[in-house]
């Protein structure tokens, strides 16, 4: 499948002493789910900063490598362009406006459609049409929504922007599984019903791998494997280190029998 | 310099001679959490003793078998020595080895009793009890998540709290005990790694490491001001001859680290006067400079290569035959580049350093010598207890495996195998007359390696079974044409197939941190060490570096076709020993089909 993201050995550096990422490639095909997993610290969000070029607001720098989205090269092209050409980065942390209501955060996204013809509210409906309850609290500030409400609003402002890939950053962070279950449907619909792609972030690899069709797992700031998402979720380290299950059994681990020791890591692909 | 004598005592009771004679003085140093603690001989004569009374009143038997399961650290030579000082016969086992193999070296071993790390191998030795109707105790050193077991073990300090009690009520116990012990009994089992078959258990006497002790005092020129650090496993006997010993004979000083990860680090902080290194080591630290070379600038890559041009031919020029222009190089090019090259590897202050326990590649070693490291090989064997020949320092043959050491005889016996005669050469292999009969031939010891000798030096040539005949009738020495192959930076492993074969080919590894870096700066996409060995650029190299080897070996030795691995061999997967050596059998088994095809 054409390749609408391709990271291609990228190493990254912050405040030219810190290096997180060590030739790191990846890519994302055309209308596909690509789920990148890793612990805390493994540098997941620096990927995607990286990307979406926000790496300098934090003094960091991508010293080697490049990333292309649709074919071109991302490094000399402003955060806002990328924008206006169908990327989209979902940060973590959601970021809403927290003192404007839910309409004029949606209001405010438009800014990345300017110079595009577009009939603003066929967006809003689109928007609404996903997150009905997000039309329920149009009106409210979005700084007293819920967590769960406040991820769908910044979903919704990507969906605004209508991109042709949309990063998404830690979405269920501190949300209720049904929540997230709730949240990772709908990202599953947008991704079937508009084709756009998705490069999601994760640490809960259970229901990222459930909806993604490929997936790559870092660790340290490198790809330590990757492959389709059922073989991934078969695989036995994987299974052990992200999933939570336990011996051979297959049954979820008890936190009762936990190890002080870790099995050794062997990524066998 | 004076070599000091080698006093007419078992290890035991030399431990407690230093304990009476030099109480205070300095013996172990353990790293824990960022410290160095630190264990004078009065501590270490002391926890021994009380560890070896606490296994008594446990109900050890005289002359029973203990095992002991851990990384180095200080609880590993107590335990040693505390079931030495009661007559026990300790048993090494590796940490990394999986639980069926520790099932078969406790069972084929017959401990009574385990003396385990923590709770990884606490859940091995478990899963093996059934099968293990022998054992009785099990001792854990980290009890760390074993409390809520069913039947939680015994603790460490338990048992030398137990020791303590039990010493109350028989003093004088262990002076009885050592005064009666004999230089024939044996002190320790040790299983040879296995690359052919099952692990042999060797029994090694307190004579055979007596004898083996004046060879090592030459070799390492160790003192009581020594310094060293224990970071290979104490289960295989080239640690067993540097952390017991040479030190507790000469009473230096050993220091264990935190972990077997933080060598590097300790190594710099200890700056140990000598140091061991198997191949692997040697190989890590050369890509390990050779790495940080490609990162630096353009000014010191080139004053990195001149220095190696200019003082390579120094590296196996005997010192005292340098002209004073040698002299004005090498001191130019020590302050400018390997000072700091030796500084960066910890071995500033390494007096001699050793390579063994596999074949080095020339390559390696001359790198390390032209640094100004003092590198020699040596070889030798679980039965010779350990070292048995070494290069001198100040005549070095590239290639040569040295000179026997003092108190052993070596020669070439039938089909130029080497044969070896002295006091440290072992008592037999436990449970298995038989290979002790065809290994112990009339007082030699068979070492079942061929040898050739140099100049008056001795250069191994092969495993005797290893030696493969080509279908054209060629011998050829696998290993030879394999360390060739592995001198470069980008192989880390190489398997050679050609027995009744028309041409010879490989399986080859590539060295995933190198080729990761070459890959990176030749902007090559790739994700994982599938990924890399399959990429045609990755391939071609490969082929380049073959070529370069190949250019060096004789027409018929030359790998004609090759099979990058797409998977690192591993311990787990049954294909390498605990010590990293290649089990051929199992490789050329499990990779039939590669094999095949690379003739089709």
């Amino acid at each position: 499948m054409e390749a609408l993201l391709e990271i291609d050995n990228i190493e990254v550096v912050y405040n030219k002493a810190v290096q997180v990422l060590r030739g790191l490639s990846l890519r994302v095909p055309r209308g596909a789910i690509v789920a990148l997993l890793g612990s805390n610290g493994a540098g997941k969000s620096t990927t995607l900063k990286s990307v979406s070029g926000l790496l300098s607001l934090e003094d960091g720098e991508v010293t080697a490598g490049e990333v292309r989205f649709n074919g071109a090269n991302v490094k000399e092209v402003a955060p806002e362009k990328l924008v206006r050409s169908g990327l989209f980065h979902v940060m973590e942390g959601r970021r809403v406006f927290e003192d404007l209501t839910v309409e004029e955060n949606l209001i405010a996204a438009t800014y990345a459609l300017s110079g595009r013809k577009q009939s603003l509210a066929d967006s809003y409906e689109l928007v609404y049409n996903y997150f009905p309850r997000l039309k329920e609290r149009r009106k409210q500030l979005a700084g007293y929504l819920s967590g769960g409400e406040q991820q769908m609003l910044a979903l919704g402002r990507a969906l605004i922007a209508q991109p042709e890939l949309i990063m998404l950053d830690e979405p269920s962070l501190g949300l209720a599984p049904l929540l997230v279950e709730e949240i990772f449907t709908i990202v599953s619909r947008i991704n079937r019903e508009q084709g756009t792609a998705i490069l999601l972030v994760e640490q809960n690899a259970a229901v990222s791998l459930a909806i993604a069709s490929y997936g790559y797992i870092m660790e340290n700031g490198k790809i330590v494997i990757d492959g389709p998402a059922e073989k991934l979720a078969a695989n036995e380290d994987v299974q052990e280190f992200y999933l939570g299950v336990g011996g051979k059994e297959g049954a979820a681990r008890s936190y009762r029998d936990i190890k002080h020791y870790k099995r050794r890591k062997r990524w066998l692909s | 310099m004076i070599t000091p004598e080698v006093r007419d005592l078992t290890l035991t009771q030399m431990l407690r001679a230093h304990a009476k004679e030099r109480p205070a003085m300095l013996a172990l140093r353990q790293k824990d959490f960022g410290i160095w603690q630190a264990y004078s001989w009065q501590d270490y004569y002391e926890r021994a003793r009380h560890f070896g009374l606490g296994l008594r009143a446990l109900g050890l038997s005289e002359g029973g078998h203990v095992a002991i399961i851990s990384e180095n650290r200080v609880e590993w030579v107590i335990a040693q020595m505390g079931i030495g000082l009661v007559n026990g016969i300790c048993v090494g086992v590796y940490p990394t080895s999986p639980w069926n193999e520790v099932a078969y070296v406790l069972e084929h071993g017959d401990a009574e009793m385990v003396v385990c790390e923590d709770q990884e191998q606490t859940d091995k030795v478990l899963e093996a009890w059934p099968r293990l109707p022998q054992l009785k105790h099990n001792i854990v050193i980290d009890m760390k998540g074993l409390s809520s077991y069913p039947a939680p073990p015994s603790s460490f300090q338990d048992i030398e709290a137990r020791g303590r009690e039990f010493e109350k009520t028989h003093p004088g116990l262990i002076d009885e005990l050592l005064d009666n012990q004999q230089m024939e009994d044996t002190a320790l089992m040790i299983y040879t790694s296995g690359s052919t078959g099952r692990p042999k258990g060797a029994m090694i006497s307190w004579g055979n490491l007596h004898a083996a002790a004046p060879g090592l005092f030459e070799l390492l020129r160790v003192d009581e001001n020594s310094s060293s650090l224990s970071y290979l496993p104490l289960c295989h006997v080239a640690e067993q001859a540097l952390t017991n010993i040479a030190p507790v004979y000469a009473g230096s000083t050993v220091s264990f680290g935190e972990s077997l990860r933080t060598v590097q680090e300790d190594l710099r902080e200890i700056a140990p006067s000598f140091f061991l290194g198997v191949p692997r080591i040697w190989e890590k630290l050369h890509s390990a400079i050779y790495i940080k070379m490609q990162e630096t600038g353009r000014f010191r890559q080139g004053l990195f290569k001149h220095a190696m041009k200019a003082c390579e031919p120094l590296a196996t020029k005997p010192e005292n035959q340098w002209s004073l222009i040698d002299r004005l190089t090498y001191g130019a090019y020590y302050w400018l580049v390997f000072r700091a090259l030796q500084n960066f590897i910890g071995l500033r202050r390494c007096t001699i350093a050793l390579t063994g326990a596999a074949p080095i590649s020339t390559g390696i070693l001359q790198f390390f010598r032209t640094i100004g490291i003092p590198l020699v090989e040596v070889y030798g064997q679980t039965e010779s207890t350990g070292v048995a020949t070494a290069q001198p320092v100040d005549d070095i043959r590239l290639g040569t495996v040295g000179v026997a050491v003092a108190g052993v005889e070596v020669k070439l016996g039938e089909q130029n195998e080497i044969i070896m005669r002295g006091g440290s050469m072992f008592k037999g292999y436990y449970k298995n007359d038989e290979a002790t009969v065809s290994t112990l031939k009339d007082g030699w010891l068979h070492t079942g390696d061929v040898g050739e000798w140099q100049d008056g030096q001795l250069r191994i040539v092969d495993r005797l079974k290893d030696i493969m005949i080509t279908a054209g009738g060629k011998n050829l020495s696998p290993t030879e044409i394999e360390n060739t192959i592995k001198a470069s930076p980008y192989i880390k492993e190489c398997i050679v197939i050609g027995e009744a074969r028309k041409y010879v080919s490989a399986l080859i590894q590539i060295d995933f941190e190198t080729v990761a870096k070459w890959a990176e700066q030749e902007r090559i996409a790739y994700t994982t060490f599938r990924s890399l060995t399959e990429h045609e650029r990755v391939r071609a190299l490969i082929q380049g570096e073959v070529d370069k080897g190949n250019d060096k070996l004789p027409q018929v030795a030359q790998i004609k076709r090759f099979h990058l691995l797409t998977k690192e061999l591993d311990h787990d997967d049954d294909e390498v020993t605990a010590t990293m050596k290649v089990r051929r059998s199992n490789i050329y088994e499990k990779y039939t089909k590669v094999i095949e095809s690379l003739y089709a």
